[in-house]
């Protein structure tokens, strides 16, 4: 009976690791085909390769990829500094104010993105942001920094008090303990948040779709719904472009998918 | 000796600075400006007048409005259940799996998807459900079973259930299947080992095991996951947006689409801000109502 069960278990298991997967399998082997072949056997490995996709792909998502990379490069870093230096204000020093401002953080998490979209929208323009690449950094950019000044806090909160007396002793000033130590202990959750951050700016949709216009600015996830076809390779292109843009988290995954665990999961204290 | 003293004094105020300007301008004014536009009947230029509660009276008569909110609260369902159900299965098929090198991979396996960009997934979906040229409908017909196959997407029967299998079995999107996978199955792996040895020893049975030991260790994960299941279930709008764009009809049509269309199409930026003020309201109610009845246990690590 035991046994049965077990056997059953991973027979189920792998059933679902398949379904999970056979989406990416039909994503990777059309990407190679032309129009014809896929409406017709979808399924199998393709019969020639036609590498010219991902050339003609390659034109159009290169540039978008280039921008959100640009993009998601300067939300991380504002959101890194700007998150630190909050965390340690609230960690090292007590001040007036200081449980009414953490409260004024937090309560940001509370509201839902797309009630600030149409005020985010016309605000933006007023500042003349509107279609640049600072309207496209800064306000996902706040709104992710109330999250990494939040689980930052609370992981400098863990370090050993004794470590800042002990560093105050020596004479160091704050900024001289924050680069020495505080941001070295905190690196677990520094590159969580920046895994977080990271991955909701490649993924933004909804922002960049109202706050860009054309080429210049554009971000992946508007371009590639917007992928031209053409009637040979029929949707090959697209999804020649679909892997293309999947490309570079990939890579940074298998580089560190233990960070990567870590900052999927952690996201979810966010709500 | 004075100035040190007061350099002291509005220090960490600086280290806030940068955060708070940030937030002040684009956060709080913003939030401030939709407030304040659910009065206004607003094109986000020139017409801007006073209208009171207009927008809110409207807003209640909006049959279009009310059904997307009740269309959320089914879509809230459904990711509540996804949420309690497939990851946590999974993750305690996999933690049955012996071998810790297997269950390497296999947890790899299924968190590589998770780093695919959620457009492309969706996208992918699009043409899987499409009804001449998807391979769903190709799968049906080339198995015998043409007479299911059908426009998935195009007819306001299936429009829905179709954008809420968008992802099956969920494991691959981040926030429906994907995270709550991972943390359950970490939540797992956490629980002390004497804890299985005991249960064993003492003869417990799989069921017992799974009832009385993993639910109960896991409760917190699983209570955290459905609450954020709420609250992203009513902003739900990517998925909907690239694939039906609300309809056929309004069939799939949820509020941030339909504040989307109210707002860029007919630039009612005005009433677009009243939905958003409900909208916001209602979560912050769901919220309170939430902590209230799953009482989180804060148990994150």
């Amino acid at each position: 009976m035991k046994k049965v069960m077990s056997v059953l278990g991973r027979v189920l298991l792998g059933f679902l690791l398949f379904l999970t997967l056979v989406p990416f399998y039909l994503l990777l082997s059309n990407s190679f085909k032309w129009s014809q072949e896929i409406v017709k056997s979808p399924f199998t490995l393709p019969q020639e390769w036609h590498f010219t996709n991902y050339a003609k792909a390659a034109m159009q998502v290169i540039h978008p990829m280039l921008n959100t990379l640009i993009v998601t490069f300067f939300v991380i870093v504002i959101v890194l500094v700007v998150g630190t230096l909050a965390a340690y204000a609230f960690v090292r020093f007590r001040f007036a104010g200081s449980t009414f401002l953490y409260m004024a953080i937090m309560a940001l998490l509370m509201i839902p993105g797309f009630v600030l979209l149409i005020p985010q929208f016309i605000h933006i323009t007023r500042l003349n942001m509107y279609n640049t690449f600072a309207g496209l950094i800064f306000p996902p950019a706040a709104a992710s920094s109330a999250t990494a000044a939040f689980l930052l806090r609370t992981s400098m909160e863990g370090l050993s008090k004794s470590l800042f007396e002990a560093a105050d002793m020596e004479g160091a000033g704050d900024l001289t303990i924050l680069m020495k130590i505080v941001v070295p202990l905190s690196k677990p959750t520094l590159s969580t948040v920046t895994i977080m951050t990271g991955l909701s700016a490649w993924n933004n949709y909804l922002w960049p779709l109202v706050s860009t216009t054309g080429e210049n600015t554009q971000q992946i996830a508007v371009a590639l719904t917007g992928l031209v076809r053409s009637a040979v390779e029929g949707n090959g292109v697209m999804f020649a472009g679909y892997v293309t843009a999947s490309i570079p988290l990939i890579i940074l995954f298998s580089c560190a998918s233990k960070s990567f665990v870590a900052g999927l999961t952690q996201g979810a204290v966010k709500g | 000796m004075k100035k040190k003293i007061t350099f002291r004094k509005i220090k960490p105020y600086l280290f806030l600075l940068p955060i708070f300007s940030l937030l002040i301008i684009f956060k709080y004014i913003p939030f401030g400006m939709a407030i304040e536009k659910s009065f206004f009947n607003w094109n986000g230029g020139n017409l801007n007048e006073f209208i009171g509660l207009d927008n809110f009276v409207e807003a209640f008569h909006d049959d279009i409005f009310l059904e997307s909110v009740g269309r959320s609260f089914i879509v809230m369902i459904v990711h509540v259940l996804i949420v309690m159900t497939v990851p946590l299965l999974t993750a305690e098929l996999l933690y049955a799996v012996k071998s810790g090198r297997a269950q390497y991979i296999i947890r790899t396996s299924f968190t590589f998807p998770m780093v695919v960009p959620t457009v492309v997934i969706i996208l992918l979906w699009k043409w899987m459900l499409n009804g001449d040229t998807g391979v769903i409908n190709n799968f049906l017909n080339s198995v015998g079973l043409s007479t299911l196959a059908k426009p998935w997407l195009g007819s306001t029967k299936t429009a829905l259930g179709s954008v809420l299998a968008v992802g099956f079995p969920w494991l691959g999107m981040v926030s429906l299947g994907g995270m709550p996978f991972l943390l359950y199955f970490g939540a797992l792996q956490s629980i002390p080992s004497d804890l299985f040895e005991a249960a064993r020893l003492d003869g417990a049975t799989l069921r017992q095991r799974i009832f009385r030991i993993d639910l109960p260790m896991i409760a917190s994960q699983i209570k955290l996951m459905v609450t954020l299941a709420i609250i992203n279930s009513l902003q739900i709008f990517d998925t909907v947006f690239i694939l039906t764009n609300g309809g056929p009809g309004t069939s799939t049509m949820v509020p941030a689409v339909y504040m989307y269309e109210q707002g860029f199409s007919y630039r009612r930026m005005g009433y677009c801000s009243a939905l958003g003020t409900i909208l916001f309201l209602l979560i912050m109610l769901l919220t309170v109502f939430n902590n209230k009845f799953l009482k989180n246990t804060e148990a994150m690590d």
